[in-house]
């Protein structure tokens, strides 16, 4: 395969590319619910694993954007079922900023999507991918956005 | 702790060799990744001295293959691509240790529930975010570092919270094995629901004849400190050294206690029937729990006037087995045996006995047989459609009439009987969600407690050092319950027998020099594990490691970039991004 | 306390799901655990399988984890392909006494390469693939088998010396003995799990008449990825794909008249976790199941069922089955009578699947009366009480746990393996004393 190939690829079929945010506990372990429950869903999203949604600081959803994420996903536990007890209250108060330093950016705050998937949820969590890609699909490519 | 400090100095000069193992997990990763395109790829991938792809990498054939390979190629950093690390990072990490090999260098790829199992019919979009995953993988493997081995002593003492039957076993037998329990009972009285029951269906015994014994060696045990009235106010710590605030709730007195272990038995409760078949417009209309309590008599009584009951009737699944309503999803696995002995034994003092059922799951030791038994005495099983359930009507003169349609005939029937019990379903505590939070457990469906592996695991929960028991893990039998408190009780032996464990180098860390002392870390960290060290000039923020579990809020909130959280930092969250968005020349292209 | 020499050791016999927890809870709390298992290999009918309900995990992916952990732990001694011969002695102070089966290859010198197996010229069905695939006379069951040494099965070897001449490290010895082995233990645990009922018992289901009708069993190895067909799932008689596949529930379980009066805890689940797994190899083929009841008690089981019948489109029939006969055209034609619709039916499908109920091990009653313990009527281990003694025999020091008294799921039988581990130590803990 050439660099060329790839390049024309990949303009002709744009696919969104999602970085996922998972917090370990609830919705990583929400995923892999849905995988064993076999439910399919947009294969968009690339999964990071983290130990708590309080562990993401705006900046990791800024540098994603900004190195070409068309979407960016963070999924953790309800609030109140936090494993570490609040982590996830605490992103969630960092949310509103995050939006406002996107909106700024003259990002669409529609790329970034905050939802709570727990252990149990393998549906929750697929929906929840699967919203943001077709939301994601609607914006189109986050380059255009950048300009 | 000396020389794993020197190690790490070591890990970080050294030029990373990484090995990339890609499995095929049978067909359920093979059949849609294209394993060997992805493992040939990753050969090209910077750092990456070896990669293969293998059937198996979890039997024993692939973990010895590990082995060699990090022998024979000096191998620094070990990648598998396999299945879900909640499923296997402890059994590679082993294996890495096992060749000597510092567990926190090792790094899982999940090809098979986040790629593999949800995108089958997409082989191709399938291979191409196995890809990127791998290479994600390999980008987080060149910056990881090698984290000390923590060994910790385990407090031989363990709290039982709920002193129903589980509850009572699980303290029993933690004593009689020689170590101390706490039993945390919110109630005056031990003993939980089976004390209240009469009647103890599916068995021959009442409750108190079961109970009674039991609660009485525990009463007795000198091992053993009860502590009725009371609940578990604060938990804190972690396996091996938890810290426990017991209230007493007349008094309000707080104890603390230290703890190594926990079992949690807290139960459930019946469900209370509000809006289905008519259950508060008479008092002829009662639950099987409430059938349960009932004082024996040679006769059965209905409630509101003490007339003796002559037509006795059960519907089933009530508050069970109902798709779509959460908590209500679940079936309660005992009443279909405890109904069935309840219409055996009650057939004799009435004249006609009617089951209503969806199904008849009377699936345990001796349940068939009381099947057998109630319908040898003529006690009638109707089965009504999922989809139609039947009616209650309470006239003005307090009759009841139930009204269904009969599966196996097709016939609309009526019955009036003079009592109606409901079996409703098993449900958690009122106070459930507190404990949750209390010990960190998460809750499945069914509102109950999550074990740590469905299959495999099911009395250990992701809070290490914390067990679950009985009726707080799902619906279940009272000798079920028994059962699973034995297991627990061993799970919680095994841990203060060995009297040491290793905990989970995963912690934060402030570096002196960039903390500009503003406090923000303390006041979002939800442990209270970091403080002002004001011996430091000037005063910095530093972390109590054996109180910190590794939730990274610290790092993330920190406004001077002044907190590492291990194994999770920022450059490690970055290169994984980065290869993914931005992968280089050679990284994109792979085996060319 | 007047036995100061206090054995501190345990035998566990069994070496499924159940006797793994079991060995491994007391193992870990410090005692020394013997682990005799009569088959080649642990892993016992787990590691048939090919998913488990009800999250559809790969059952060798959380099965061999546990087969390394248990070969690993230097407080388990495995006995495998060993017999329990006679056990002397009270609580305490059992004198167990063990036959070693000669496999004819030197455990501490064979490294599992499979050269053996290459030159070997004798081919016979595989017992692990209930004889859908072959094996060598030399070989180990399956390839992630514990421990990983290769067994002569002698009834079918020719004594051709191939193996012997091709093995470099010179393990291989066709003199071999069984050994004869005494152990002192203070507790015993049985965990000897349980076989499937026999189908062919009823001959109107076909079993064994036509070659399309399978049981559930042979069925988890044909969608196997390590299987004889390497997971195709496909008709024995002509290699053709299934469009339409039928599943019949209860197969011996709950028929007085076949001596089975028990329901088998099991079949309801795993016959629905099959029916799904067929829908997740072919989804447009028609998958239904016949039941009598569908028995899905177990945490997540009502939900996998659900899921099954709405998710999946696995159609139920709630009805037994009269009878299975073969068309002219080769298919399979199911005569039933729907309950739910009060209609009897034919239904036509290109593979039927027999659940069966499972039955207690031909040897176990030799066991018990080695061991003393008594056995029901059903042929399964008696407890000695529903809620004092769940786990404990009639004899003290030797408990149960497992499918040995009675049908049970996987949770359960780790469970009870827990469970039984807990009062062994406990009598060991007491130098043979019951607290």
């Amino acid at each position: 395969m050439t660099m060329a190939k790839t390049q024309t690829d990949s303009e002709h079929e744009w696919t969104p590319r999602i970085v996922a945010y998972c917090c370990n506990w609830c919705s990583y372990a929400g995923a892999d619910l849905a995988g064993t429950s076999r439910i399919q869903y947009p294969p968009n999203a690339r999964i990071v694993r983290v130990n708590c949604t309080g562990r993401i600081s705006p900046e990791f959803i800024l540098a994603a954007l900004d190195m070409g994420a068309d979407g960016v996903l963070v999924s953790g536990c309800h609030p109140g079922d936090c494993h570490y007890t609040s982590g996830n209250l605490k992103l969630r108060a960092r949310w509103a900023i995050m939006e406002k330093a996107i909106e700024q950016a003259g990002i669409d705050t529609r790329r970034i999507r905050l939802q709570w998937a727990s252990a149990s949820e393998g549906q929750v969590f697929a929906d929840g991918v699967a919203k943001l890609v077709e939301q994601v699909k609607e914006l189109g490519p986050i380059q255009e956005e950048w300009k | 702790m000396t020389e794993a400090s020197q190690k790490i100095d070591t890990a970080e000069k050294r030029e990373p060799r990484i090995g990339v193992f890609v499995c095929h997990c049978g067909h359920n990763i093979a059949g849609v990744v294209d394993v060997e395109e992805v493992s040939e790829k990753a050969k090209s991938l910077p750092g990456v001295v070896f990669s293969t792809h293998e059937m198996f990498m979890c039997a024993d054939a692939g973990q010895q293959l590990i082995k060699d390979k990090i022998d024979e190629l000096k191998l620094n950093r070990v990648v598998v691509a396999s299945c879900s690390p909640r499923m296997h990072e402890p059994t590679f990490r082993r294996v890495c240790e096992s060749a000597g090999l510092n567990r926190y260098l090792f790094e899982q790829v999940n090809l098979r529930e986040h790629v593999s199992w949800c995108h089958m019919r997409q082989p191709e979009a399938a291979t191409e975010k196995a890809w990127d995953l791998v290479r994600m993988a390999v980008a987080r493997a060149r910056q990881l570092d090698e984290l000390p081995i923590k060994q910790v002593d385990v407090t031989p003492r363990t709290l039982v919270v709920g002193g129903g039957i589980a509850g009572l076993r699980a303290a029993l037998d933690i004593a009689d094995r020689g170590f101390e329990a706490v039993l945390v009972e919110k109630e005056p009285e031990l003993g939980g629901h089976v004390r209240k029951w009469t009647h103890l269906f599916p068995a021959d015994e009442s409750g108190a004849q079961v109970i009674s014994p039991l609660i009485r060696h525990v009463e007795r045990h000198k091992l053993i400190d009860v502590m009725t009235n009371s609940k578990v106010a604060e938990f804190g710590g972690y396996i091996g050294n938890f810290d426990v605030k017991i209230e007493n709730l007349k008094t309000h007195k707080t104890k603390t206690v230290q703890v190594g272990t926990v079992v949690v038995a807290t139960g459930f409760r019946p469900f209370e029937p509000e809006g289905y078949y008519a259950y508060e417009q008479s008092e002829n209309i009662v639950t099987l729990a409430q059938l349960q309590e009932l004082p024996p008599r040679a006769e059965l009584r209905r409630p509101s006037d003490g007339r003796i009951v002559k037509k006795l009737a059960f519907i089933g699944c009530v508050g069970s087995r109902e798709p779509g309503k959460k908590g209500h999803e679940h079936c309660s696995r005992h009443c279909c045996s405890a109904v069935a002995q309840a219409s055996a034994d009650l057939k004799d003092r009435v004249d006609e006995v009617l089951i209503l059922y969806q199904d008849i799951r009377t699936y345990g030791r001796g349940h068939e047989e009381l099947h057998r038994l109630a319908l040898s005495k003529h006690v009638i099983y109707s089965k009504f459609p999922r989809e139609e359930k039947p009616t209650v009507h309470v006239d003005d003169d307090g009759n009841i009439k139930v009204t269904w349609t009969d599966v196996l005939t097709g016939d609309q029937l009526e019955f009036e009987p003079e009592l109606l019990v409901l079996a409703t379903a098993m449900i958690p505590p009122d106070d459930v969600a507190e404990t949750a939070n209390l010990f960190s457990l998460t809750r499945s469906g069914d509102g109950f407690f999550n074990p740590e592996h469905i299959k495999l695991a099911p009395l250990t929960t992701h809070t290490a050092g914390v067990m679950i028991a009985g009726a707080a893990q799902a619906a279940k039998n009272a000798s079920e319950s028994v059962i699973d408190a034995s297991g627990a009780a061993a799970k919680a032996v095994g841990l203060m027998a060995r009297g040491k464990v290793e905990i989970e180098s995963t912690v934060s860390h402030v570096i002196p020099e960039l903390c500009s002392a503003c406090h923000t870390c303390i006041t979002c960290c939800p442990y209270g594990a970091i403080a002002m060290d004001e011996e430091h000039d000037p005063p910095v923020a530093y972390v109590t490691e054996a109180k910190c579990h590794g939730c990274g809020t610290c790092a993330a909130a920190c406004p001077s970039n002044a907190i590492i959280m291990y194994h999770s930092t920022d450059n490690q969250i970055m290169a994984m991004i980065e290869a993914y968005l931005c992968p280089t020349d050679m990284e994109q292209q792979g085996g060319n | 306390m007047s036995d100061k020499k206090a054995i501190n050791s345990a035998m566990v016999v069994g070496g499924g799901v159940a006797g793994m927890q079991a060995a491994l809870d007391i193992a870990n709390q410090g005692y020394k655990v013997y682990l005799v298992e009569k088959s080649p290999t642990i892993g016992g009918r787990m590691a048939q399988l090919d998913k488990t309900f009800p999250t559809l995990d790969c059952s060798a992916c959380i099965l061999t984890p546990r087969l390394s952990e248990v070969s690993r732990h230097p407080n388990i001694e495995l006995l495998a392909y060993a017999d329990l011969e006679e056990v002397t002695g009270t609580v305490g102070d059992f004198l167990v006494t063990v036959i070693k089966r000669s496999r004819y290859v030197d455990e501490e010198k064979c490294a599992a390469c499979g050269d053996c197996t290459e030159v070997c010229p004798v081919e016979v069905p595989n017992e692990f693939d209930r004889g859908l695939g072959i094996r060598k006379a030399i070989y180990t069951p399956f390839p992630q088998a514990t421990p990983n040494i290769y067994t002569i099965d002698m009834e079918n070897c020719i004594r051709c010396k191939r193996c012997v001449s091709e093995c470099q490290r010179d393990a291989i010895d066709l003199e071999m003995q069984d050994e004869r082995l005494e152990f002192r233990v203070g507790a015993i645990v049985i965990a000897t799990g349980y076989e499937m009922f026999d189908v062919s018992r009823y001959p109107r289901l076909g079993y064994a008449r036509i070659p399309d009708v399978i049981d559930a069993l042979e069925y988890e190895r044909l969608i196997n990825a390590a299987g004889p067909t390497q997971g195709h799932l496909i008709r024995l008689s002509d290699g053709k794909i299934p469009k339409s596949i039928g599943f019949i529930q209860c197969v011996g379980a709950r028929d007085v008249a076949k001596g089975v009066p028990y329901c088998s805890r099991v079949c309801c689940m795993y016959g629905i976790k099959n029916a799904v797994m067929a829908k997740e190899h072919y989804p447009d083929a028609e998958v239904n199941i016949y039941y009598a009841d569908i028995r899905a008690f177990g945490k997540g089981f009502e939900e996998f069922y659900e899921m099954a019948r709405t998710r999946f489109g696995v159609n139920f029939f709630r009805g037994r089955v009269a009878e299975v006969t073969r068309t002219q055209e080769g298919r399979l034609a199911v005569k039933v009578e729907d309950t739910l619709s009060a209609k009897p039916m034919e239904i036509e499908h290109d593979l039927v699947v027999l659940s069966p109920g499972i039955v207690p091990p031909q040897d176990l009653l030799r066991l018990s009366e080695k061991l003393g313990v008594s056995v029901r009527n059903d042929g399964y281990i008696d407890v000695s009480h529903h809620y004092f003694g769940p786990v404990d025999t009639r004899i003290p020091g030797v408990f149960v746990c497992g499918c040995a008294d009675g049908p049970k799921d996987i949770p359960d039988s780790v469970t009870a393996g827990s469970a039984a581990a807990m009062k062994a130590t406990i009598i060991l803990s007491h130098g043979g004393q019951s607290s």
